[in-house]
C-alpha cells in the first residue's frame, strides 16, 4: 500500500480525507450487517446502527442510521471501559452486551464491540448495534407492557467475549441462543454484527498504515475540536436565557393527564444545560429510560436547534450538560424496565425541547408528529415450539414547518425504520393486510398543514397469535406550533366476531383467527394560524 | 456505404462514434446536445462526422432523456389502477426519510400520481396468486368509465400480488387498451414482490411512455433504419425502438450503462479479472465493478425520490465531478454535491463561474492546456483561463493559510477521497477487495484523476481506454442486443417443483427473446443466461447465483452457500428459497473496433505542473496519438478530448489496441 506523503503535519485536507474514510467505514458496517442479517427487522426495516469511537470511547463517526441508537452509542464504550479497562482487550476480541447500565438503551438492542489494534495499541473501537426481534423474557418480542423490573423483560448480557482471534465463542453463542425465541435469526444477526465490526477494523488499520497512526489520532482530536467549535458557535447564535417546555406520555389511557416530561434549558454563552429533573418519577411499566436514552434524545434535539450540519462526534457534545434526576423516569435505577422508553419516552423528550424553543427558533422546528414507534408486534407460535415474529412500526403525518406542510406517512426524529411491504408480510406471516391507506384530513390545520397519518388493517389467519402494542400519541395529540392546530391521535381497534373494541397503546394480548386489528396513525400538527 | 453509429446523448454534449463495416475506418465527434430537439441533435451529430442519414445502417443511442424527465418531474399526467384499499401505495411509500438531523429539507416528494387519479379496483389475489376475489364486470365497467372521464392518455395498473398471477391485470389491460394509447401493467414492467417499488416502477414507465413514443417515432421517421435503429438500455445491451417505447424505463441508465458495457469488452479483451470503472464527468461520477468479465447487476435505483426497480448494471453515481464546487465549512473542506453545472461552469472556463471547482484546481496545477479549445465546435469552444482559477481558489487558500498550489493539491486529494468512497461502496457490496482491481478511467475527468485516486485507494493498475471521452458512445456501437427480466417465484429449493420452475423459465424465455426475435435475430443466435435470486428461508434479501439448464438443485445450493460465505463471511444449513429468477437473452455483437489514432499529434512540449510532493516541475506534454514506449511521470498525455495525468512515480505505456496502461514506476 502506498504511504501518502504529507507536506504539512496536519493539513486540513488530510483531516477531510480521514473523515471520509471513517464515515465510509461506519456506513460500510451497516451495509455489511443489513446485507447479511437474518431478521426482517434488520434487513427490511434497517433497525441497526454503527459507530466508530476513539480509544476512550468518544464517538468519532457514525452511519446514517437511527438517531436514538447513535446518541446512546456515544456512551456505550465509555461506560464499558469503566468495567472492562483497555488493558484487558487483546487483538481479535469482540465483546457482546446489552446491559442498560453500560451505555445501553433497551435489552433488544444488542451491541458488539471490537477494539482496533495498530502496533499493539488500541486506536479506536468499532461498535455494531442491532435490534434483535426477540431477546427472551416473559413475552415473545421482549416487550412486556406490565413489566415491573428489567429481569422480566429479557436476557441480560454482560460484556463477554463473543469472538476472539480463534473465532466465534460457541459457549457464549449457545448460552444466548437457548434464551431467545428465534435462535436462528439471533445467530445470523450476531454473525453479521461480528463481521461488520471486523470490516471497519480493517478500514481503520488501513487508514493508520497509509497516513500514520500519529496523524490518524491527531485527526480524531481535530475532528472533535471542529465539531465542538461548530456546536459552540451554534449555541452562541441562540439567545441566552432559561427556556422550559413539557409534554406528556399517554399514561394509562384513561384520559387523566399522563406522566410529565419536562425540560429546562439554560443557554449561557457557548454552553447549554438540559435539565430533565422536572420529569415524572420512575413509572411502574416499561416506559422508563436509561440516562443514556435521555441523553440521546437531548443530543438529537441539540443538533436540531443548532440548525447546522456537522460531523456528529464526542466534540459536539462537549458544550452540552445533561442532567437527569435519580429516581425519575430518566434515571430510574438499573432494575427498571425500559423496553418502550427507548423509543417512546425519548421521543417525548425531543417534543419537550421543541416546545421549549417554540418562540426562540421556530423556523428550525417542526410541529408535533408521530413521535412513537407505533409498534404492533405479532408473534405466531410455530409447530415445534418456536415463534415467528413480526415487529411492525407505523409512521404518521409529520408536523408542519414554518415554510411548508408536513409530509404524510413518515417516521420522524429519533427513528427512521421502514414498514414491511404487504406482499412480503403476507408471504411470511399468517396475516392478511386488508387495507393500507392515507388517513385523509388527519393533519392539523394552520398556515401550513400537518401531514396525514395512515390506516393499516391486519386480519389474523393463524388459530392463535400474540400481539404487543407499544404506541403513544393516543391521548396527548401531536401539538401545533405558532397557533397551528393539533393533529389527530393514534387509535388501535380490534374487531372480533363483529364487535369492535379499542385497544390500549401498551398491551400484551392474545389474538384469534378472524380477528382484525386496525391501526390508525396520527396526523402532524399544523404551523401558524390559517390565513 | 455502410456505417455503424453509436451516440451518447448527455445533458451537455452528444458524443458520436462511427465505424465503417467494410474498412473498419472510425470517425468521432462531439456536438452540443439539444434537449428541446433531441432528434435534430442526433442528425447534427451524424452530419458532424461527414455522413448522411443514408450512409448509416445501424444507429444505437444512449440518452438521459427519460431520466431527466423523471428527476425534473416533467412527466405527463397518468392514472393508476390499484387494488381497492391500496390505492395510496405511492403516497405511503416506505416511511423512511432522507436526512436524520435536518428538518430543513424538501418534504417527501408528492406521489407521481395524485390521489384523485388513483382508482381502487375491487379484486384480490393472495401471495400464491390464488384468486380471492375476481373483479366483477360491473367493477371493470366503472373503472373504464372513470379512466375515460379522467382524460389521461397513459394508465399504470399495479395490483397486489400481480407478480404471482397476471390474470387480473391482463383483463384490465385489455379493457384499457380500447380507450387509451398507453397502458403499463406491473406484471410486465416489473414482476417482483414489494408493492411500492413495483407500483413506482410501473407508474414511472407509464409516465415515460408518451415522452419516449414522441421522440422515438420522430427518429424512426427521419432515420428509417428498421431494425438497425436501436436504443441502449440500463442492463448493458440494446433493444429496438419498438421495445423501448413499450418499456421506456429500460433507458433510465442507458448512458452510464453504455460506458460500463464498453469497459466489459476491454476487461475481457485484456483478460483483467477485476475492474473498477471510473467515469468522471462534469457533475457526476459513475463507478461500477466488473468481475470475470461481467458487470455487477442491481435491481433498484432511486430516480429523484422514487424507486425504479428493474435489472440493471450496478452503476453507483455520486454527485461529484469536474464542476463540483469546493465548500469550506467548520466541519472541514468538501467538494460537491453542489455543482457549477454547464452554466456557468468552472471559473476557469470564463463563463461567469465565481466559485472554485475541481476543474479550477486542475487548471492551477497545470493539467489543462491553456491553448486548447474544449468542446471543439466553432464559436462554442471554451479556452481555459488559469488566472480565473487562481482568483477563486485564492480566498480559500487565504483562510487555510496555505498558498494556492497547495490548496489546489488539497482540493484534488479531497475530491479523490470522495471518489474513493464510491469505489469502496461498490466493492463492499460484492465482497471484493477493491485494491485487487484494475481501474478503468474514462469520461472527461477520469484519466486526470486516476493516478491520484489509485494512490489514495491503494490500486496499482490503471487502464485509460482508447476514445476515453466518447466511451459511452463507443459502448453503444459495440453493444450486444439483449433483454432482461426478473420475476418473483418463491420456490423452496428442497423438493423443488421442476414443473413449476420450467413453466416460469419458459415464460421468461419468451418474454426476453421476443424483442430480439422481433428485431430480426435468429433463434440460434440468442444466448440465454439464468440467475437464481437465492435466500435462506428466514432472509429477505437475496444473492444472485448463476445456473445452467437443466437445473441441478444440489449444485445451485452449493453455489449459493459458497457465494454467501464469500459475500457475508458465513453460510448455514438452513433451507433455501429461490425467491426470483433473472433471465437474460443476448445476441453477442460481432462489432469489434480498434480506435486508431485519428489526429496527427504534436511534438512534445513542456509546461510547469504541480503534483503531490513535487511542486512546479517541468513536465512533458505528450500527444496521445504519437505516443510510443514507456512514459515516466511526471507527464501529461493529451488528445483532443481528454487529459491523462501521469504523476511522478507512475509510468504509462501505450498498448497495441490504443489503450494506455499506467502502473507505478519500479523503484
Amino acid at each position: 500500500m502506498t504511504v501518502i506523503q504529507t507536506a504539512a503535519l496536519l493539513d486540513p485536507f488530510i483531516v477531510e480525507v480521514i473523515r471520509h474514510g471513517l464515515s465510509a467505514a461506519a456506513e460500510e458496517m451497516s451495509l455489511v450487517l443489513m446485507r447479511s442479517a437474518r431478521s426482517p427487522l434488520l434487513r427490511e426495516a434497517g433497525d441497526l446502527s454503527s459507530t466508530i469511537t476513539d480509544a476512550s470511547g468518544g464517538l468519532v463517526a457514525q452511519g446514517r442510521d437511527i438517531p436514538v441508537h447513535l446518541g446512546a452509542m456515544a456512551y456505550t464504550i465509555r461506560e464499558l471501559l469503566k468495567v472492562h479497562p483497555l488493558e484487558r482487550f487483546v487483538p481479535g476480541d469482540a465483546l457482546i452486551y446489552n446491559l442498560g447500565a453500560l451505555g445501553g438503551n433497551h435489552l433488544n438492542d444488542v451491541k458488539v464491540v471490537r477494539p482496533v489494534f495498530v502496533d499493539g495499541v488500541i486506536v479506536a473501537f468499532t461498535l455494531s448495534l442491532a435490534h434483535w426481534p426477540d431477546v427472551g423474557g416473559s413475552w415473545p418480542g421482549s416487550y412486556l407492557a406490565t413489566a415491573t423490573d428489567t429481569f422480566q423483560e429479557a436476557i441480560r448480557i454482560p460484556p463477554v467475549p463473543i469472538a476472539s482471534a480463534a473465532g466465534v465463542n460457541q459457549a457464549v453463542l449457545e448460552m444466548i441462543k437457548v434464551n431467545v425465541r428465534d435462535p436462528v435469526s439471533a445467530e445470523g444477526d450476531l454473525l453479521g454484527q461480528i463481521a461488520a465490526t471486523a470490516c471497519a477494523e480493517r478500514r481503520i488499520q488501513d487508514l493508520c498504515r497509509v497516513y500514520g497512526t500519529d496523524i490518524f489520532l491527531r485527526t480524531i482530536e481535530r475532528l472533535h475540536d471542529l465539531s465542538e467549535a461548530e456546536m459552540r458557535e451554534a449555541i452562541i447564535g441562540l439567545p441566552d436565557g432559561v427556556f422550559e417546555g413539557e409534554d406528556s406520555l399517554d399514561g394509562d389511557g384513561a384520559g387523566a393527564a399522563g406522566p410529565r416530561i419536562h425540560v429546562r434549558i439554560t443557554i449561557a454563552g457557548d454552553e447549554a444545560i438540559f435539565d430533565l429533573s422536572g420529569c415524572c418519577d420512575r413509572l411502574p411499566n416499561f416506559c422508563n429510560t436509561t440516562p443514556f436514552i435521555a441523553a440521546s434524545a437531548i443530543i438529537y434535539a441539540a443538533r436540531l436547534l443548532s440548525g447546522r450540519d456537522m460531523q456528529q462526534n464526542a466534540g459536539a457534545l462537549r458544550p452540552l450538560t445533561i442532567i437527569t434526576r435519580p429516581g425519575s423516569v430518566c434515571e430510574p435505577g438499573w432494575d427498571a424496565p425500559v423496553a418502550a422508553g427507548n423509543h417512546e419516552t425519548s421521543m417525548r423528550i425531543v417534543d419537550a425541547v421543541i416546545r421549549s424553543m417554540e418562540h426562540v427558533v421556530p423556523h428550525r422546528l417542526a410541529a408535533g408528529g408521530p413521535t412513537t414507534s407505533g409498534l404492533l408486534a405479532f408473534a405466531e407460535p410455530m409447530p415445534g415450539g418456536g415463534w415467528r415474529l413480526l415487529y411492525e412500526v407505523h409512521g404518521g403525518g409529520e408536523g408542519a414547518r414554518h415554510d411548508r406542510d408536513g409530509s404524510p406517512a413518515t417516521r420522524v426524529h429519533m427513528t427512521n425504520t421502514s414498514n414491511t411491504p404487504t406482499e412480503m408480510l403476507e408471504a411470511t406471516y399468517a396475516l392478511r393486510v386488508e387495507r393500507q391507506a392515507i388517513r385523509r384530513g388527519s393533519g392539523g390545520s394552520g398556515l401550513h398543514r400537518g401531514g396525514d397519518g395512515v390506516v393499516r388493517a391486519y386480519r389474523v389467519l393463524a388459530p392463535k397469535m400474540l400481539l404487543t402494542t407499544c404506541v403513544e400519541r393516543m391521548v396527548a395529540p401531536p401539538y401545533g406550533l405558532q397557533g397551528g392546530d393539533v393533529g389527530k391521535t393514534f387509535q388501535i381497534a380490534l374487531e372480533r366476531n363483529g364487535q369492535v373494541s379499542a385497544l390500549p397503546g401498551k398491551a400484551n394480548l392474545f389474538l384469534f383467527k378472524g380477528d382484525l386489528v386496525t391501526i390508525t396513525t396520527c396526523g402532524g400538527g399544523g404551523y401558524g394560524v390559517a390565513g | 456505404m455502410s456505417w455503424l453509429v453509436g451516440t451518447d446523448i448527455g445533458g451537455t454534449f452528444t458524443d458520436i462514434v462511427a465505424v465503417h463495416s467494410g474498412t473498419g475506418d472510425t470517425r468521432t465527434a462531439k456536438v452540443p446536445s439539444r434537449p428541446d430537439a433531441p432528434v435534430d441533435a442526433m442528425l447534427d451529430a451524424i452530419a458532424a462526422i461527414g455522413l448522411q442519414p443514408g450512409d448509416v445502417t445501424r444507429f444505437v443511442h444512449g440518452t438521459t432523456r427519460v431520466t431527466n424527465a423523471i428527476v425534473q418531474d416533467r412527466l405527463p399526467p397518468i392514472a393508476l389502477i390499484a387494488t381497492a384499499g391500496f390505492e395510496d401505495v405511492l403516497e405511503i411509500g416506505r416511511y423512511r426519510r432522507r436526512d436524520l438531523y435536518n428538518l430543513d429539507i424538501p418534504p417527501k416528494a408528492p406521489p407521481l400520481v395524485p390521489h384523485e387519479r388513483c382508482y381502487g379496483l375491487t379484486e384480490r389475489l393472495d401471495h400464491h396468486g390464488h384468486v380471492m376475489l375476481a373483479p366483477s364486470e360491473a367493477e371493470l365497467g366503472r373503472m373504464v368509465a372513470w379512466v375515460a372521464a379522467s382524460g389521461v392518455t397513459s394508465v399504470a395498473v399495479s395490483l397486489l400480488h400481480a407478480y404471482a398471477n397476471p390474470a387480473h391485470e391482463r383483463l384490465i389491460g385489455e379493457r384499457l387498451r380500447r380507450i387509451v394509447p398507453y397502458v403499463s401493467l406491473s406484471h410486465e414492467v416489473n414482476p417482483e414482490a414489494r408493492e411500492y417499488e413495483r407500483a413506482s416502477s410501473t407508474t414511472i414507465n407509464a409516465a415515460a411512455m408518451p415522452i419516449a413514443a414522441g421522440y422515438l417515432s420522430e427518429l424512426e421517421q427521419r432515420l428509417p433504419l428498421g431494425p438497425g435503429l436501436q436504443v441502449f438500455h440500463s442492463a448493458g445491451g440494446m433493444v429496438s425502438t419498438a421495445t423501448a417505447k413499450e418499456r421506456p424505463i429500460v433507458m433510465a441508465m442507458s448512458g452510464p450503462a453504455a460506458g460500463v458495457a464498453a469497459s466489459v469488452q476491454i476487461a475481457r479483451s485484456l483478460g483483467l479479472p477485476r475492474v473498477l470503472t471510473f467515469d468522471m464527468g462534469g457533475t457526476t461520477t459513475d463507478v461500477c465493478l466488473i468481475v470475470d468479465g461481467d458487470a455487477a447487476m442491481t435491481d433498484t435505483r432511486m430516480t429523484g425520490d422514487r424507486p425504479l426497480r428493474q435489472p440493471m448494471l450496478a452503476v453507483h453515481s455520486i454527485g461529484a465531478g469536474g464542476g463540483s464546487i469546493v465548500q469550506q465549512g467548520a466541519g472541514g473542506l468538501s467538494v460537491g454535491p453542489q455543482s457549477a453545472g454547464v452554466e456557468p461552469g468552472p471559473a476557469c472556463y470564463g463563463r461567469g463561474g465565481m466559485r472554485a471547482t475541481i476543474t479550477d484546481a486542475n487548471a492551477i496545477l497545470g493539467y489543462l492546456d491553456p491553448d486548447a479549445v474544449l468542446g471543439g465546435t466553432v464559436g462554442k469552444g471554451i479556452r481555459v483561463d488559469v488566472a480565473k482559477a487562481h482568483a477563486v481558489v485564492a480566498p480559500i487558500a487565504a483562510v487555510l493559510g496555505l498558498d494556492v498550489v497547495d490548496t489546489a493539491l488539497g482540493i484534488i486529494q479531497v475530491a479523490n477521497a470522495t471518489m474513493a468512497r464510491a469505489l469502496r461502496r461498490v466493492t463492499v457490496e460484492r465482497g471484493v477487495d477493491g485494491r485487487d482491481c484494475a481501474l478503468l478511467a474514462f469520461g472527461g475527468g477520469g484519466p486526470m484523476h486516476a493516478a491520484g485516486l489509485a494512490d489514495i485507494y491503494g490500486l496499482s493498475d490503471i487502464v485509460i481506454p482508447a476514445a476515453s471521452s466518447a466511451f459511452s458512445a463507443l459502448g453503444c456501437l459495440t453493444a450486444d442486443q439483449s433483454f432482461v427480466q426478473q420475476q418473483t417465484v418463491r420456490l423452496p429449493l428442497a423438493g423443488l417443483c421442476q414443473a413449476t420452475l420450467s413453466a416460469h423459465i419458459e415464460a421468461l424465455r419468451t418474454t426476453t427473446t421476443a424483442p430480439l426475435l422481433a428485431s430480426g435475430s435468429g433463434v440460434g443466435a440468442i444466448r440465454i443466461s439464468y440467475v437464481a435470486m437465492m435466500r435462506y428461508e428466514a432472509q429477505s434479501d437475496t444473492t444472485a447465483v448463476p445456473f445452467n439448464l437443466p437445473l441441478d438443485a444440489a449444485a445451485l445450493h452449493a453455489d449459493f452457500q459458497a457465494l454467501h460465505l464469500q459475500l457475508f463471511g458465513y453460510a448455514t444449513g438452513e433451507p433455501c428459497v429461490i425467491e426470483g429468477l433473472r433471465v437474460e437473452a443476448r445476441v453477442p455483437s460481432s462489432t469489434c473496433i480498434v480506435m486508431t489514432g485519428g489526429g496527427e499529434g504534436h511534438a512534445p512540449q513542456l509546461r510547469r505542473c504541480s503534483f503531490a510532493g513535487a511542486r512546479d516541475v517541468e513536465t512533458a506534454i505528450l500527444s496521445r496519438e504519437t505516443l510510443a514506449g514507456i512514459v515516466n511521470g511526471p507527464a501529461i498525455i493529451a488528445d483532443a478530448w481528454s487529459t491523462v495525468v501521469v504523476p511522478p512515480g507512475w509510468q504509462a505505456v501505450a498498448e497495441p489496441e490504443g489503450h494506455l496502461r499506467m502502473v507505478r514506476r519500479p523503484a
